[in-house]
Protein backbone atom coordinates (compact mmCIF):
# COMPACT_ATOMS: atom_id res chain seq x y z
CA UNK A 1 0.00 0.00 0.00
CA UNK A 2 2.92 2.32 0.79
CA UNK A 3 4.37 1.57 -2.64
CA UNK A 4 1.05 2.14 -4.38
CA UNK A 5 0.49 5.48 -2.67
CA UNK A 6 3.99 6.77 -3.36
CA UNK A 7 3.85 5.64 -6.96
CA UNK A 8 0.38 7.08 -7.49
CA UNK A 9 1.36 10.43 -6.01
CA UNK A 10 4.56 10.63 -8.06
CA UNK A 11 3.05 9.43 -11.32
CA UNK A 12 0.10 11.80 -10.92
CA UNK A 13 2.53 14.66 -10.38
CA UNK A 14 4.48 13.64 -13.49
CA UNK A 15 1.25 13.53 -15.44
CA UNK A 16 0.33 17.05 -14.26
CA UNK A 17 3.75 18.27 -15.35
CA UNK A 18 3.02 16.82 -18.78
CA UNK A 19 -0.10 19.04 -19.04
CA UNK A 20 -1.66 17.03 -21.92
CA UNK A 21 -4.20 15.29 -19.76
CA UNK A 22 -5.16 18.46 -17.91
CA UNK A 23 -5.88 19.94 -21.31
CA UNK A 24 -7.56 17.02 -23.05
CA UNK A 25 -9.32 15.32 -20.14
CA UNK A 26 -10.11 18.20 -17.79
CA UNK A 27 -10.37 21.45 -19.79
CA UNK A 28 -11.70 20.17 -23.08
CA UNK A 29 -14.84 18.45 -21.73
CA UNK A 30 -15.77 21.58 -19.78
CA UNK A 31 -15.28 23.74 -22.88
CA UNK A 32 -17.45 21.39 -24.94
CA UNK A 33 -20.08 21.48 -22.18
CA UNK A 34 -20.15 25.26 -22.29
CA UNK A 35 -20.29 25.39 -26.10
CA UNK A 36 -23.12 22.87 -26.37
CA UNK A 37 -24.89 24.56 -23.48
CA UNK A 38 -24.71 27.95 -25.16
CA UNK A 39 -25.52 26.70 -28.67
CA UNK A 40 -28.56 24.66 -27.71
CA UNK A 41 -29.64 26.75 -24.74
CA UNK A 42 -32.68 25.04 -23.24
CA UNK A 43 -33.90 23.71 -26.59
CA UNK A 44 -35.53 20.29 -26.67
CA UNK A 45 -33.56 17.49 -28.34
CA UNK A 46 -36.17 17.39 -31.13
CA UNK A 47 -39.62 18.90 -31.35
CA UNK A 48 -41.81 17.20 -28.78
CA UNK A 49 -38.87 15.59 -26.92
CA UNK A 50 -39.23 15.31 -23.16
CA UNK A 51 -35.56 16.22 -22.65
CA UNK A 52 -33.29 19.01 -23.88
CA UNK A 53 -30.52 18.73 -26.41
CA UNK A 54 -28.07 19.51 -23.67
CA UNK A 55 -29.38 16.73 -21.44
CA UNK A 56 -29.05 14.39 -24.37
CA UNK A 57 -25.43 15.45 -24.90
CA UNK A 58 -24.34 15.00 -21.29
CA UNK A 59 -23.76 11.27 -21.66
CA UNK A 60 -21.53 11.93 -24.65
CA UNK A 61 -19.46 14.74 -23.18
CA UNK A 62 -18.52 12.78 -20.11
CA UNK A 63 -16.74 10.22 -22.29
CA UNK A 64 -14.22 12.76 -23.65
CA UNK A 65 -11.90 12.23 -20.68
CA UNK A 66 -12.35 8.45 -20.78
CA UNK A 67 -11.40 8.50 -24.44
CA UNK A 68 -8.38 10.76 -23.86
CA UNK A 69 -7.06 8.67 -20.97
CA UNK A 70 -7.90 5.24 -22.27
CA UNK A 71 -7.09 5.51 -25.92
CA UNK A 72 -4.36 8.18 -25.84
CA UNK A 73 -2.85 8.42 -22.35
CA UNK A 74 -2.58 4.73 -21.45
CA UNK A 75 -1.03 3.47 -24.70
CA UNK A 76 1.52 6.28 -24.70
CA UNK A 77 2.60 5.90 -21.10
CA UNK A 78 2.79 2.10 -21.24
CA UNK A 79 4.81 1.95 -24.42
CA UNK A 80 7.05 4.76 -23.22
CA UNK A 81 7.75 3.06 -19.89
CA UNK A 82 8.59 -0.13 -21.68
CA UNK A 83 10.74 1.67 -24.25
CA UNK A 84 12.58 3.57 -21.55
CA UNK A 85 13.21 0.29 -19.70
CA UNK A 86 11.35 1.49 -16.64
CA UNK A 87 9.31 -1.71 -16.52
CA UNK A 88 12.58 -3.66 -16.73
CA UNK A 89 13.90 -1.80 -13.69
CA UNK A 90 10.75 -2.80 -11.79
CA UNK A 91 11.54 -6.43 -12.55
CA UNK A 92 14.61 -6.28 -10.30
CA UNK A 93 12.73 -4.90 -7.31
CA UNK A 94 10.32 -6.67 -4.95
CA UNK A 95 7.50 -4.82 -6.74
CA UNK A 96 5.81 -6.22 -9.80
CA UNK A 97 5.83 -4.08 -12.94
CA UNK A 98 2.08 -4.82 -13.03
CA UNK A 99 1.72 -2.39 -10.12
CA UNK A 100 2.82 0.43 -12.41
CA UNK A 101 0.06 -0.62 -14.78
CA UNK A 102 -2.48 -0.51 -11.96
CA UNK A 103 -1.21 2.95 -10.96
CA UNK A 104 -1.58 4.27 -14.50
CA UNK A 105 -5.10 2.89 -14.83
CA UNK A 106 -5.95 4.53 -11.50
CA UNK A 107 -4.58 7.87 -12.71
CA UNK A 108 -6.69 7.86 -15.87
CA UNK A 109 -9.72 6.78 -13.86
CA UNK A 110 -9.10 9.76 -11.56
CA UNK A 111 -8.94 12.11 -14.55
CA UNK A 112 -12.16 10.64 -15.96
CA UNK A 113 -14.07 10.89 -12.70
CA UNK A 114 -12.78 14.43 -12.07
CA UNK A 115 -13.95 15.37 -15.55
CA UNK A 116 -17.36 13.77 -14.96
CA UNK A 117 -17.81 15.78 -11.78
CA UNK A 118 -16.70 19.03 -13.47
CA UNK A 119 -18.94 18.49 -16.49
CA UNK A 120 -21.86 17.65 -14.22
CA UNK A 121 -21.31 20.74 -12.06
CA UNK A 122 -20.89 23.00 -15.09
CA UNK A 123 -24.12 21.63 -16.54
CA UNK A 124 -26.00 21.90 -13.28
CA UNK A 125 -24.82 25.39 -12.35
CA UNK A 126 -25.02 27.07 -15.74
CA UNK A 127 -27.42 25.05 -17.87
CA UNK A 128 -29.90 23.63 -15.32
CA UNK A 129 -28.80 20.08 -16.06
CA UNK A 130 -30.52 17.26 -14.24
CA UNK A 131 -29.83 13.56 -14.56
CA UNK A 132 -33.21 12.07 -15.43
CA UNK A 133 -32.30 8.41 -15.24
CA UNK A 134 -31.15 6.51 -12.20
CA UNK A 135 -27.74 7.48 -10.86
CA UNK A 136 -26.86 3.86 -10.37
CA UNK A 137 -27.52 2.70 -13.91
CA UNK A 138 -25.73 5.78 -15.23
CA UNK A 139 -22.65 5.01 -13.13
CA UNK A 140 -22.84 1.36 -14.14
CA UNK A 141 -22.83 2.32 -17.81
CA UNK A 142 -20.10 4.89 -17.18
CA UNK A 143 -17.74 2.38 -15.60
CA UNK A 144 -18.47 -0.20 -18.27
CA UNK A 145 -17.50 2.33 -20.95
CA UNK A 146 -14.38 3.20 -18.96
CA UNK A 147 -13.44 -0.47 -18.64
CA UNK A 148 -13.93 -1.01 -22.33
CA UNK A 149 -11.96 2.06 -23.47
CA UNK A 150 -9.13 1.44 -20.99
CA UNK A 151 -8.83 -2.16 -22.11
CA UNK A 152 -8.31 -0.93 -25.68
CA UNK A 153 -5.56 1.37 -24.41
CA UNK A 154 -3.82 -1.36 -22.42
CA UNK A 155 -3.93 -3.61 -25.43
CA UNK A 156 -2.37 -0.99 -27.70
CA UNK A 157 0.23 0.04 -25.11
CA UNK A 158 0.95 -3.55 -24.14
CA UNK A 159 1.66 -5.01 -27.54
CA UNK A 160 2.81 -2.12 -29.76
CA UNK A 161 6.48 -2.78 -30.55
CA UNK A 162 7.57 0.77 -29.68
CA UNK A 163 6.21 4.10 -28.54
CA UNK A 164 6.16 5.55 -32.06
CA UNK A 165 3.85 2.83 -33.30
CA UNK A 166 1.80 3.03 -30.12
CA UNK A 167 1.45 6.77 -30.67
CA UNK A 168 0.36 6.28 -34.27
CA UNK A 169 -2.26 3.67 -33.35
CA UNK A 170 -3.44 5.82 -30.44
CA UNK A 171 -3.91 8.83 -32.73
CA UNK A 172 -5.72 6.68 -35.25
CA UNK A 173 -8.14 5.55 -32.56
CA UNK A 174 -8.39 8.73 -30.53
CA UNK A 175 -9.07 11.48 -33.06
CA UNK A 176 -11.78 9.73 -35.08
CA UNK A 177 -13.49 8.60 -31.89
CA UNK A 178 -13.23 12.03 -30.31
CA UNK A 179 -14.79 13.75 -33.32
CA UNK A 180 -17.11 11.19 -34.89
CA UNK A 181 -18.37 9.07 -32.00
CA UNK A 182 -20.52 11.91 -30.73
CA UNK A 183 -18.28 12.75 -27.78
CA UNK A 184 -17.66 16.30 -29.01
CA UNK A 185 -19.67 16.73 -32.22
CA UNK A 186 -23.23 15.64 -31.35
CA UNK A 187 -24.22 12.39 -33.07
CA UNK A 188 -27.73 13.71 -33.65
CA UNK A 189 -26.63 16.51 -35.95
CA UNK A 190 -24.47 14.24 -38.13
CA UNK A 191 -25.76 13.31 -41.58
CA UNK A 192 -26.97 9.68 -41.75
CA UNK A 193 -23.94 8.35 -43.66
CA UNK A 194 -21.66 9.75 -40.97
CA UNK A 195 -23.84 8.20 -38.28
CA UNK A 196 -23.40 4.81 -39.97
CA UNK A 197 -19.64 5.27 -39.89
CA UNK A 198 -19.81 6.44 -36.29
CA UNK A 199 -21.77 3.34 -35.29
CA UNK A 200 -18.72 1.25 -36.10
CA UNK A 201 -16.73 2.82 -33.28
CA UNK A 202 -17.00 1.25 -29.83
CA UNK A 203 -17.21 4.64 -28.15
CA UNK A 204 -20.36 5.51 -30.16
CA UNK A 205 -22.00 2.43 -28.70
CA UNK A 206 -20.83 3.36 -25.23
CA UNK A 207 -22.29 6.82 -25.64
CA UNK A 208 -25.65 5.34 -26.69
CA UNK A 209 -25.61 3.38 -23.48
CA UNK A 210 -24.80 6.46 -21.42
CA UNK A 211 -27.46 8.56 -23.14
CA UNK A 212 -30.12 5.98 -22.49
CA UNK A 213 -29.06 5.70 -18.85
CA UNK A 214 -28.75 9.45 -18.25
CA UNK A 215 -32.08 10.26 -19.88
CA UNK A 216 -33.86 7.40 -18.13
CA UNK A 217 -35.24 6.13 -21.44
CA UNK A 218 -36.87 2.79 -22.03
CA UNK A 219 -33.97 0.43 -22.39
CA UNK A 220 -34.93 -1.88 -25.24
CA UNK A 221 -32.23 -0.65 -27.60
CA UNK A 222 -29.28 -0.99 -25.30
CA UNK A 223 -28.61 -4.71 -25.48
CA UNK A 224 -26.39 -4.38 -28.56
CA UNK A 225 -24.31 -1.46 -27.22
CA UNK A 226 -24.06 -3.17 -23.86
CA UNK A 227 -22.77 -6.37 -25.43
CA UNK A 228 -20.34 -4.49 -27.66
CA UNK A 229 -18.85 -2.74 -24.62
CA UNK A 230 -18.63 -5.97 -22.69
CA UNK A 231 -17.11 -7.95 -25.55
CA UNK A 232 -14.57 -5.20 -26.26
CA UNK A 233 -13.51 -5.16 -22.63
CA UNK A 234 -13.24 -8.94 -22.32
CA UNK A 235 -11.52 -9.46 -25.67
CA UNK A 236 -8.95 -6.67 -25.24
CA UNK A 237 -8.19 -7.73 -21.67
CA UNK A 238 -7.76 -11.34 -22.70
CA UNK A 239 -5.43 -10.49 -25.59
CA UNK A 240 -3.45 -8.10 -23.35
CA UNK A 241 -3.02 -10.74 -20.66
CA UNK A 242 -1.73 -13.18 -23.24
CA UNK A 243 0.53 -10.89 -25.27
CA UNK A 244 1.50 -8.01 -22.97
CA UNK A 245 5.19 -7.23 -23.38
CA UNK A 246 7.05 -6.04 -20.30
CA UNK A 247 10.25 -5.59 -22.23
CA UNK B 1 32.80 -18.85 3.31
CA UNK B 2 29.13 -18.34 2.64
CA UNK B 3 28.13 -18.21 -1.02
CA UNK B 4 26.22 -15.17 -2.27
CA UNK B 5 25.92 -15.91 -5.98
CA UNK B 6 26.28 -19.28 -7.62
CA UNK B 7 26.02 -19.97 -11.32
CA UNK B 8 26.77 -23.25 -12.99
CA UNK B 9 26.95 -24.06 -16.67
CA UNK B 10 24.94 -21.09 -17.92
CA UNK B 11 23.98 -21.13 -21.60
CA UNK B 12 22.00 -18.56 -23.55
CA UNK B 13 21.65 -18.23 -27.31
CA UNK B 14 19.89 -15.65 -29.45
CA UNK B 15 19.05 -17.54 -32.58
CA UNK B 16 22.30 -19.07 -33.79
CA UNK B 17 24.47 -16.70 -31.75
CA UNK B 18 25.74 -18.16 -28.51
CA UNK B 19 25.73 -15.12 -26.22
CA UNK B 20 26.71 -17.10 -23.15
CA UNK B 21 28.35 -20.48 -23.54
CA UNK B 22 28.82 -22.46 -20.36
CA UNK B 23 29.68 -19.94 -17.67
CA UNK B 24 30.08 -21.04 -14.05
CA UNK B 25 30.98 -18.75 -11.21
CA UNK B 26 30.78 -18.42 -7.45
CA UNK B 27 30.86 -15.22 -5.46
CA UNK B 28 31.29 -15.45 -1.70
CA UNK B 29 29.74 -13.04 0.76
CA UNK B 30 31.68 -9.81 0.90
CA UNK B 31 33.57 -10.59 -2.27
CA UNK B 32 33.79 -8.39 -5.38
CA UNK B 33 33.78 -10.16 -8.72
CA UNK B 34 34.49 -8.22 -11.90
CA UNK B 35 33.04 -9.42 -15.17
CA UNK B 36 35.20 -8.22 -18.03
CA UNK B 37 35.21 -8.53 -21.77
CA UNK B 38 34.76 -6.61 -24.98
CA UNK B 39 31.35 -5.25 -25.95
CA UNK B 40 29.21 -8.18 -26.99
CA UNK B 41 31.27 -10.70 -25.02
CA UNK B 42 28.19 -11.67 -23.01
CA UNK B 43 28.53 -9.66 -19.81
CA UNK B 44 25.10 -8.07 -19.81
CA UNK B 45 23.37 -11.26 -20.90
CA UNK B 46 25.10 -13.11 -18.06
CA UNK B 47 23.94 -10.52 -15.54
CA UNK B 48 20.40 -10.50 -16.91
CA UNK B 49 20.22 -14.30 -16.71
CA UNK B 50 21.53 -14.25 -13.15
CA UNK B 51 18.88 -11.65 -12.26
CA UNK B 52 16.14 -13.81 -13.72
CA UNK B 53 14.96 -11.26 -16.28
CA UNK B 54 16.23 -13.47 -19.08
CA UNK B 55 15.52 -17.17 -19.22
CA UNK B 56 18.75 -19.10 -19.70
CA UNK B 57 18.64 -22.05 -22.10
CA UNK B 58 20.49 -24.12 -19.54
CA UNK B 59 22.22 -23.69 -16.22
CA UNK B 60 21.59 -23.30 -12.52
CA UNK B 61 21.52 -19.97 -10.77
CA UNK B 62 21.09 -18.97 -7.18
CA UNK B 63 21.41 -15.66 -5.39
CA UNK B 64 21.53 -15.81 -1.58
CA UNK B 65 20.48 -19.47 -1.98
CA UNK B 66 17.28 -18.50 -3.79
CA UNK B 67 16.10 -18.97 -7.35
CA UNK B 68 15.94 -15.48 -8.90
CA UNK B 69 13.09 -16.48 -11.16
CA UNK B 70 10.82 -18.09 -8.59
CA UNK B 71 11.68 -16.05 -5.51
CA UNK B 72 11.87 -12.65 -7.14
CA UNK B 73 10.06 -10.74 -4.42
CA UNK B 74 12.25 -12.11 -1.65
CA UNK B 75 15.55 -11.82 -3.46
CA UNK B 76 15.13 -8.25 -4.61
CA UNK B 77 14.38 -7.11 -1.09
CA UNK B 78 18.12 -7.67 -0.52
CA UNK B 79 19.63 -7.24 -3.99
CA UNK B 80 20.33 -3.92 -5.71
CA UNK B 81 20.82 -3.52 -9.43
CA UNK B 82 22.27 -0.79 -11.59
CA UNK B 83 21.70 -1.45 -15.26
CA UNK B 84 23.95 -0.26 -18.00
CA UNK B 85 21.19 1.78 -19.58
CA UNK B 86 19.80 4.42 -17.29
CA UNK B 87 16.01 4.49 -17.16
CA UNK B 88 13.72 6.99 -15.51
CA UNK B 89 10.43 8.75 -16.11
CA UNK B 90 10.46 11.96 -18.06
CA UNK B 91 10.06 15.01 -15.78
CA UNK B 92 10.85 13.14 -12.55
CA UNK B 93 12.99 14.79 -9.88
CA UNK B 94 15.87 13.16 -8.04
CA UNK B 95 14.06 13.13 -4.69
CA UNK B 96 10.93 11.65 -6.29
CA UNK B 97 12.84 8.85 -7.96
CA UNK B 98 14.51 8.09 -4.64
CA UNK B 99 11.20 8.16 -2.75
CA UNK B 100 9.55 5.84 -5.23
CA UNK B 101 12.50 3.46 -5.09
CA UNK B 102 12.49 3.55 -1.28
CA UNK B 103 8.79 2.70 -1.23
CA UNK B 104 9.56 -0.66 -2.87
CA UNK B 105 11.42 -1.97 0.16
CA UNK B 106 10.43 -2.92 3.68
CA UNK B 107 13.50 -1.42 5.26
CA UNK B 108 15.15 1.06 2.89
CA UNK B 109 18.26 3.12 3.55
CA UNK B 110 18.01 6.88 4.04
CA UNK B 111 18.38 8.07 0.48
CA UNK B 112 19.47 11.55 1.56
CA UNK B 113 22.52 10.04 3.23
CA UNK B 114 23.39 8.05 0.13
CA UNK B 115 22.99 11.10 -2.11
CA UNK B 116 25.33 12.93 0.21
CA UNK B 117 27.83 10.11 0.13
CA UNK B 118 27.86 10.20 -3.67
CA UNK B 119 28.08 13.98 -3.91
CA UNK B 120 24.50 14.57 -5.01
CA UNK B 121 23.04 16.23 -1.91
CA UNK B 122 22.45 19.54 -3.70
CA UNK B 123 20.65 17.81 -6.59
CA UNK B 124 17.63 16.48 -4.67
CA UNK B 125 15.22 18.93 -6.28
CA UNK B 126 16.71 18.79 -9.77
CA UNK B 127 15.09 16.95 -12.63
CA UNK B 128 16.93 13.71 -13.35
CA UNK B 129 16.99 14.65 -17.03
CA UNK B 130 18.99 17.78 -16.19
CA UNK B 131 21.80 15.92 -14.41
CA UNK B 132 25.09 15.36 -16.21
CA UNK B 133 25.94 11.85 -17.40
CA UNK B 134 28.21 11.26 -14.42
CA UNK B 135 25.64 12.54 -11.95
CA UNK B 136 22.99 10.25 -13.42
CA UNK B 137 25.40 7.34 -13.16
CA UNK B 138 26.02 8.10 -9.49
CA UNK B 139 22.28 8.52 -8.86
CA UNK B 140 21.64 5.04 -10.22
CA UNK B 141 24.33 3.60 -7.98
CA UNK B 142 22.50 5.33 -5.11
CA UNK B 143 19.22 3.71 -6.23
CA UNK B 144 20.87 0.29 -6.26
CA UNK B 145 21.97 0.84 -2.65
CA UNK B 146 18.58 2.00 -1.34
CA UNK B 147 17.43 -1.56 -0.46
CA UNK B 148 20.41 -1.85 1.95
CA UNK B 149 21.43 -4.76 -0.22
CA UNK B 150 23.49 -7.81 0.66
CA UNK B 151 24.38 -8.13 -3.02
CA UNK B 152 24.62 -5.49 -5.75
CA UNK B 153 24.97 -5.85 -9.49
CA UNK B 154 26.64 -2.88 -11.13
CA UNK B 155 26.75 -2.96 -14.91
CA UNK B 156 29.38 -0.54 -16.20
CA UNK B 157 29.77 1.11 -12.88
CA UNK B 158 31.78 4.22 -13.68
CA UNK B 159 31.33 4.72 -17.42
CA UNK B 160 30.96 8.45 -17.96
CA UNK B 161 32.39 9.53 -14.61
CA UNK B 162 35.22 12.00 -14.25
CA UNK B 163 38.32 10.83 -12.32
CA UNK B 164 37.26 12.51 -9.09
CA UNK B 165 33.79 10.97 -9.19
CA UNK B 166 35.26 7.56 -9.94
CA UNK B 167 37.45 7.81 -6.83
CA UNK B 168 34.37 8.80 -4.82
CA UNK B 169 32.47 5.77 -6.08
CA UNK B 170 35.40 3.44 -5.43
CA UNK B 171 35.74 4.71 -1.88
CA UNK B 172 32.06 4.25 -1.11
CA UNK B 173 32.03 0.76 -2.55
CA UNK B 174 35.18 -0.23 -0.69
CA UNK B 175 33.56 0.97 2.54
CA UNK B 176 30.42 -1.02 1.81
CA UNK B 177 32.50 -4.06 0.96
CA UNK B 178 34.16 -3.86 4.37
CA UNK B 179 30.67 -4.05 5.86
CA UNK B 180 30.09 -7.31 3.97
CA UNK B 181 28.47 -6.18 0.72
CA UNK B 182 28.86 -8.62 -2.17
CA UNK B 183 29.39 -6.98 -5.55
CA UNK B 184 29.23 -8.28 -9.08
CA UNK B 185 30.32 -5.57 -11.48
CA UNK B 186 31.24 -5.13 -15.09
CA UNK B 187 33.77 -2.56 -16.16
CA UNK B 188 35.94 -1.48 -19.04
CA UNK B 189 38.52 0.15 -16.83
CA UNK B 190 41.47 -1.92 -15.75
CA UNK B 191 42.55 0.45 -12.99
CA UNK B 192 39.08 0.21 -11.47
CA UNK B 193 39.11 -3.56 -11.62
CA UNK B 194 42.53 -3.67 -9.96
CA UNK B 195 41.34 -1.46 -7.13
CA UNK B 196 37.95 -3.04 -6.48
CA UNK B 197 37.87 -6.67 -7.54
CA UNK B 198 38.93 -9.65 -5.47
CA UNK B 199 38.54 -11.84 -8.50
CA UNK B 200 37.79 -11.32 -12.15
CA UNK B 201 36.24 -13.29 -14.97
CA UNK B 202 37.15 -12.43 -18.54
CA UNK B 203 34.69 -13.35 -21.24
CA UNK B 204 35.24 -13.69 -24.94
CA UNK B 205 32.36 -14.54 -27.28
CA UNK B 206 30.30 -15.83 -24.38
CA UNK B 207 32.97 -18.14 -22.98
CA UNK B 208 35.33 -17.78 -20.04
CA UNK B 209 38.96 -17.12 -20.98
CA UNK B 210 40.17 -16.31 -17.49
CA UNK B 211 38.79 -16.71 -13.97
CA UNK B 212 40.88 -15.81 -10.93
CA UNK B 213 42.62 -12.90 -9.24
CA UNK B 214 44.17 -9.95 -11.03
CA UNK B 215 47.71 -11.07 -10.10
CA UNK B 216 47.01 -14.58 -11.40
CA UNK B 217 45.77 -13.03 -14.63
CA UNK B 218 49.06 -11.21 -15.01
CA UNK B 219 51.27 -14.14 -14.07
CA UNK B 220 49.52 -16.55 -16.44
CA UNK B 221 49.93 -14.12 -19.33
CA UNK B 222 53.11 -13.10 -21.16
CA UNK B 223 52.73 -9.57 -19.79
CA UNK B 224 53.48 -7.83 -16.54
CA UNK B 225 50.77 -5.17 -16.69
CA UNK B 226 47.13 -6.00 -16.09
CA UNK B 227 45.82 -3.97 -19.02
CA UNK B 228 48.01 -5.87 -21.47
CA UNK B 229 47.13 -9.17 -19.86
CA UNK B 230 43.42 -8.31 -20.05
CA UNK B 231 43.65 -7.48 -23.74
CA UNK B 232 45.50 -10.72 -24.31
CA UNK B 233 42.63 -12.68 -22.71
CA UNK B 234 39.81 -10.64 -24.23
CA UNK B 235 41.14 -9.66 -27.62
CA UNK B 236 39.31 -11.33 -30.45
CA UNK B 237 42.36 -11.23 -32.73
CA UNK B 238 44.47 -13.35 -30.42
CA UNK B 239 44.33 -17.08 -30.24
CA UNK B 240 44.48 -18.60 -26.78
CA UNK B 241 43.09 -21.56 -25.00
CA UNK B 242 40.25 -21.44 -22.58
CA UNK B 243 41.54 -21.68 -19.07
Amino acid sequence: MKTFKTLLRTELLLSFRGLDMLLFAICMPVVVTVIIGLLFDGRPAYSGASYTFFEQSFGAICTIAICAGGVMGLPLVLSEYRGRKILKRFQVTPVSPALLLVVQVTIYAIYSIASLILVYLTGKLFFKYQLQGSVLSFLGAYFLVMLSMFSIGILVGGIAPNSKIAGAIASLLYFPMLIFSGATLPYEIMPPFLQKFADLMPLTQGIKLLKTASLGLQSDNILAPFLIMLITAVACTAVSLRFFKWE
Amino acid sequence: METAIEVSDLHKSYGSIKAVNGISLTVSRGEVLGLLGANGAGKSTTIECILGIRHPDRGKISILNMDPYKERKKIFEKVGVQFQEISYQDKIKVSELCQVTSSFYKNPAEYAELLNQFGLNDKQHSYVAELSGGQKQRLFIVLSLIPKPDVVFLDELTTGLDPKARRMVWKSLTDLKKKGLTILLTSHFCDEVEVLCDRIMILKKGAVTFYGTVSEAISKSPFNQFENAYLWYADEEEENEDL
